[in-house]
């Protein structure tokens, strides 16, 4: 009892007084800052924060999304700082991010229109461009997720179009009507050259086929000199597909093929 | 009044022969391609020639192909035929000529045309249309089964080409086309 009694003694009680007043004087600082308030240090920090984060947004700079920068902004004014400075940044950057967002509704606008105007090409398929070449288009189209009505309507019509065209057609539909001509005329011809003459009439039934009729005109360019151009009589692809035969040789180029509705052709322009 | 009247008429009259003019003015480059278009019907027409005189062509190719040959001649057109034992060249018109070409009494025919070349270069004539003369020589062979090669010979025949510039609507548009129309072929000799 009487070793207890004297380490009490030994302690040294100005000590410990003064390291419980530090310790007081810590924890009420804390504790007495009001719930959601800054000190000046931390407010001061927190400011500077905020403008590093407006700067590229302003300047036009930022990397984010327009969306994102909107909702830094957003919480940056619902910090409510008060800072004179800080607050006309947040209007330099509320005003720079509208005219982003305008800017982006027109891009997104002409795109559209683009898109609109390349379904429809599409849809007349004017380029007379194979099955696949058209999906691979579409999907280029589908790749901007433009999410416009009007756009998905089209992008449905051009898919039935693609899908009757693969089941239609076989092998050669998906191949641009073109290259199917060429074929076909350089085919003729060499069939009938190696005396497979049968073989060439198949191709002539075939070619046919593409056509809205035997009598579908075919006009040859003789000459072309800016608007002057020549032509030879113009003909029938019933009758030239036979003077292929006939004549055995394919000289003349394909320069204009002109397609109905439902793709069928209903001119041919060659050229010498 | 009457003074207006007749500037106006020379002044129509001057814009009338301006455009026609303007229009008969072809540059080389056209001229050649309308050079080359005529050329190009004279050797359309030897492989139909060639097509119809072949014994192995069916009967419905070979009126195909006369019809086809018939078109390019000009009407009341008549082609000369001459032969190596005979001194008179007969003539016939178009349509006999393929018809008798194509019964011919051989069991085989080769008939070859080459050396197809302007003698008389196409000349504007003064009602627009263009007139030269084309050169053929042509190589007739016929055989017979037992004997084989039992005639042949060479002549060479002028041919008289017209062409005419033209125009028609197709498709809504005008076009305007020269068309090649061939006159009469006439032996200028034979030889074996």
């Amino acid at each position: 009892m009487s070793e207890i009694t004297s380490k009490i003694k030994s302690i040294r009680w100005q000590h410990l007084f003064l390291i419980l007043l530090m310790a007081v004087v810590v924890v009420g600082t804390d504790s007495c800052t009001p719930k959601g308030k800054l000190s000046k240090k931390d407010r001061k920090a927190a400011i500077e924060s905020a403008k590093r984060q407006l700067e590229p947004i302003i300047n036009g700079t930022s990397t984010l999304s327009l969306e994102e920068q909107q909702r830094i902004v957003k919480g940056i004014i619902a910090k409510n700082y008060n800072d004179p400075v800080l607050n006309t940044m947040i209007e330099d950057a509320q005003q720079r991010l509208k005219a982003a967002f305008a800017e982006q509704e027109k891009v997104r606008a002409q795109k559209i229109d683009e898109a609109r105007a390349a379904l429809y090409d599409m849809l007349l398929n004017k380029d007379n461009k194979s099955a696949d070449e058209l999906a691979k288009d579409l999907m280029a189209i589908k790749a901007q997720n433009l999410k416009d009505s009007q756009i998905d309507d089209l992008i449905k019509q051009v898919e039935k179009k693609i899908h009757d065209m693969r089941s239609s057609g076989g092998g050669t539909a998906n191949r641009p009507l073109k290259g199917q001509l060429e074929d076909a005329f350089f085919s003729i011809a060499s069939d009938a050259k190696s005396g497979n003459l049968a073989q060439a009439d198949k191709t002539i039934q075939k070619t046919l086929s593409l056509f809205q009729g035997d009598d579908v005109p075919v006009l040859i360019i003789i000459s072309r000199e800016g608007k002057d151009v020549d032509f030879d009589k113009p003909t029938t692809i019933k009758r030239y597909l036979n003077f292929l035969r006939d004549t055995k040789a394919s000289k003349n180029k394909i320069d204009d093929i002109q397609t109905d509705a439902s793709g069928k052709i209903k001119e041919l322009d060659l050229i010498k | 009044m009457r003074k207006q009247f007749a500037l106006m008429i020379m002044v129509s009259l001057f814009a009338m022969a301006g455009r026609v003019t303007a229009q008969d003015n072809l540059s080389p480059q056209r001229k050649q391609a309308i050079d080359s278009l005529a050329l190009e019907k004279v050797r359309d027409l030897s492989k139909y020639i060639s097509i119809i005189g072949d014994k192995t062509t069916p009967w419905s190719d070979a009126q195909r192909v006369i019809e086809r040959a018939t078109e390019l001649f000009m009407e009341n057109t008549e082609i000369g035929v001459s032969s190596l034992g005979k001194q008179d060249v007969n003539y016939y018109k178009v349509r006999e000529y393929f018809d008798r070409l194509m019964q011919l009494n051989y069991d085989k025919v080769t008939i070859d045309w080459y050396k197809i070349q302007y003698v008389s270069d196409l000349v504007r004539q003064p009602d627009g249309t263009y007139v030269g003369v084309i050169t053929v020589y042509q190589r007739f062979q016929g055989f017979s089964k037992e004997k084989g090669l039992v005639y042949e010979d060479t002549t060479k025949k002028d041919i008289t080409v017209y062409v005419k510039r033209k125009e028609t609507q197709i498709g809504g548009r005008l076009i305007n086309f020269w068309d090649v129309m061939l006159g009469d072929i006439r032996v200028k000799e034979t030889s074996k």
